[in-house]
């Protein structure tokens, strides 16, 4: 078996027009994919931008994989949630992004969207919160049903994502 | 008169041991300095080492009665936190009320056991181990300087709490801590026992009882001789270091009177014994085993199985998202994409779609754009099998065409651009920015029924972005066909490459290697004659194979074999 580290973190968000930001996270892989050690999802804690309007949370990532074949190659979908001085949490965004599959640093901009609701609701949205959410998570990181999706663009995440690989040229595998 | 030379040197050294701490052992001598002794001591050096005198000297001071010699003189051998207890522990805990904390009963317990057994085994010399609470109290109200009015300011009192000593309660409190993450309130007691950092110390202090004869058990004649410092790393902090072959540390006390002024002496040995040869190798062998087993623990959850493919086959794999549109004219948009192979030589598994439309996206503005973001994920991979080598052409390579439709409130949709973007040759993370066109008639009818009505002209080939289907010639003419330009689609693709060429790339390189390996190791001329021909045979047949890289990239078993 080949090895993959992903050694990062989720650095922070900017361009959403909610404040008091919070990330949840989550990696998903195909079968042919072991976690060997790491959490595979997460969340991060409640920011709330002082100066302009990025949010920085700094959580950390850090999985070590074994795998069979390319395919199923970790994804990284992200939703983003704000909360607003009641408590009450509502979504900001989801957003998706391939774990990189060269080896070194990369520095990730993941765009986020969120669905939309009928006229009524995007009214309600503006007044008193809530909107509509996925009914499935797996939405985010597969592509088959998203076409049925009617979604407005919201902020983007930063992401710093670093990879080691292992034992992929023994298999003559160019990364 | 070489007693006379006293080791002032009294900092610390630091020590570093694999050995558990447990198996430490001190040795600490120490012996009363009178100034009646040294004065005695000087006629006699006067003399110039008169043996009968210095007998005639020696009988008078013990017939004297004065001071038996086991009050001036004492040595312990003192292992790690071993608790001695001194002559005023005895006397406290003897009276029960004074026992509050559980330790103070388990000492009790411990001191009358000691008076019933016949007594201790040390006199002046007792420790106070890292449970004690003079610990406690030492590490928070330590002087620095010589002034009796040395008050603590508020820096010292907050970087006190800032523990240097490992909880005993730790495990009760870590699990405390996990319900409840902050502590809006905390007290006192609870700042000192939770600011602790990461490398914990234990403590222990050897001190003396310096009292003249039979006023033994007072705290203000207890002396400090060693401070012991260990942590969880093995680093053995030892203040004043080990006397060795120096001179010994010297006390000086003042009493009420000037014959109660007197001066001390005490050394400090490392005792510890050795291990023995056997046990060395038998730890060794453990420790080898462990990392053995740990390290066959891994491979066995890695393994060694690998997904292969035909020989002389490239497999090319990419991972991709379309990630964001803009500079568009109207909003809700989406995008229709596809990839398209080449009609020779390329081939993709049957079960994968390679087309695919993002959702439906309201635009924001960003700066003086309008941006869609889709964050659409597609994955794909496609095979190339060079059959035929006689052909010299390069291989084509497979395209992403894109087209980007808007979608409006009465569900009429509109073509805002189409474009196209070569896959990467190279394997890595690549970012690709489509610029769009879209195809426009003249006149302003046509705008007006475009804006109101919506539809507009669309290609009914896509491939027309690049070179069409159907065409055949040898140039390429768009002449007479009108476009409009538009915005840009965002693609991130990802893109690994597999090949049995790429394998056995990687072992002539360890060839090539080895051969320079042999050319440095060998001294005789015959033997270098003949590597150096190896050498230059294996280079050139890197630069044939190096020639021929382009064309024979994926069917390296014509030109190699």
């Amino acid at each position: 078996m080949a090895e993959v580290h992903v050694i990062g973190q989720i650095i922070g968000a900017t361009g959403f027009s909610e404040g008091s930001l919070f990330c949840k996270w989550g990696i998903h892989t195909g079968a042919a994919w072991k976690l060997l050690s790491g959490v595979r999802e997460g969340q991060t804690q409640v920011d709330t931008p002082q100066t302009g309007d990025m949010a920085y949370w700094s959580h950390p990532i850090d999985l070590h994989f074994a795998t069979k074949g390319l395919q199923g190659w970790p994804r990284l979908h992200l939703q983003v949630w704000s909360q607003d001085s009641f408590g009450r949490c509502q979504l900001a965004g989801y957003g998706f992004c391939h774990v990189p599959s060269s080896p070194g640093t990369h520095q990730l901009d993941c765009p986020t969207w969120r669905p939309l609701g009928s006229w009524r609701e995007q009214l309600a949205r503006a007044f008193v919160g809530g909107g509509p959410q996925l009914l499935h998570a797996d939405t985010i990181y597969s592509g088959a049903d998203r076409y049925r999706l009617h979604t407005a663009a919201g902020g983007t995440v930063h992401l710093g994502i670093g990879l080691l690989l292992r034992h992929f040229d023994r298999y003559g595998v160019e990364c | 008169m070489a007693e006379a030379v006293w080791s002032t040197d009294t900092g610390e050294a630091v020590y570093r041991s694999r050995d558990p701490v447990r198996n430490l052992r001190l040795r600490v001598h120490l012996q009363r300095i009178t100034s009646s002794n040294f004065l005695h001591y000087q006629p006699a050096a006067q003399m110039g080492k008169d043996l009968i005198d210095l007998a005639t000297f020696k009988p008078p001071q013990a017939a004297s009665g004065h001071r038996p010699d086991e009050e001036e003189e004492e040595e312990v051998i003192i292992g790690w936190q071993e608790k001695l207890f001194s002559q005023f522990e005895v006397d406290l805990y003897q009276n029960e009320s004074a026992c509050q904390s559980p330790l103070d009963h388990q000492y009790r317990q411990e001191v009358l056991k000691l008076e019933n057994s016949g007594g201790r085994k040390n006199r002046r010399i007792f420790t106070y181990t890292d449970s004690d609470r003079y610990t406690d109290l030492e590490e928070y109200c330590q002087k620095i300087t010589t002034s009796a009015g040395e008050a603590p300011s508020f820096l010292v009192e907050r970087m006190a709490n800032v523990r240097r000593r490992r909880q005993d309660r730790r495990g009760v409190e870590g699990s405390k801590l996990k319900s409840r993450i902050i502590t809006w309130e905390p007290s006192e007691d609870f700042i000192r026992n939770s600011h602790a950092i990461n490398t914990p110390l234990q403590t222990m202090y050897i001190m003396a009882d310096l009292g003249p004869y039979g006023k033994l058990g007072y705290k203000i004649h207890e002396h400090v001789l060693c401070v012991l410092k260990v942590d969880s790393n093995g680093v053995i902090t030892v203040k004043p270091d080990f006397t060795g072959i120096k001179g010994p540390y010297r006390i000086e006390t003042e009493g009420e009177k000037q014959e109660h002024t007197s001066a001390w002496k005490y050394t400090i040995d490392n005792v510890s014994s050795l291990a023995q040869p056997e046990e060395e190798e038998r730890e060794q062998r453990v420790f080898k085993d462990l990392y053995g087993r740990h390290k066959e623990y891994l491979s066995s959850l890695v393994g060694t199985d690998f997904e292969m493919i035909a020989p002389g086959a490239l497999r090319l794999f990419v991972n991709g998202e379309v990630v964001s549109a803009r500079g568009y004219e109207h909003d809700n948009l989406y995008v229709h994409f596809f990839v398209e192979l080449p009609a020779t030589n390329w081939s993709s598994p049957s079960f994968q779609q390679l087309s695919g439309v993002t959702q439906t996206c309201v635009t924001r503005s960003l700066g003086m754009d309008k941006v869609a973001y889709f964050s659409f994920p597609f994955t794909f991979e496609a095979f190339f099998l060079h059959e035929d080598e006689s052909d010299e052409s390069l291989p084509e390579w497979p395209v992403l065409y894109c087209k980007v439709l808007s979608l409006d409130f009465w569900q009429r949709y509109r073509v805002e651009g189409y474009g196209a973007v070569v896959l990467p040759v190279t394997p890595g993370s690549h970012t690709l920015t489509a610029s769009t066109w879209r195809p426009m008639e003249l006149g302003l009818v046509a705008e007006l029924r475009r804006f109101f009505i919506g539809g507009s002209l669309e290609l009914e080939d896509p491939s027309y972005v690049r070179i069409p289907g159907t065409f055949k010639g040898e140039r390429l003419s768009r002449f007479g066909f009108r476009t409009e330009t538009t915005g840009t689609v965002t693609f991130r693709l990802h893109c690994l490459q597999q090949s049995r060429a790429f394998m056995e790339s990687n072992s002539l390189r360890k060839q090539m290697r080895s051969v320079l390996d042999r050319l440095e190791g060998f001294s005789q001329q015959s033997s270098t004659h003949n590597v150096l021909e190896a050498f230059r045979r294996a280079r050139r047949r890197m630069q044939e194979a190096r020639e021929s890289l382009p064309q024979d990239l994926v069917s390296p078993t014509g030109t190699l074999a």
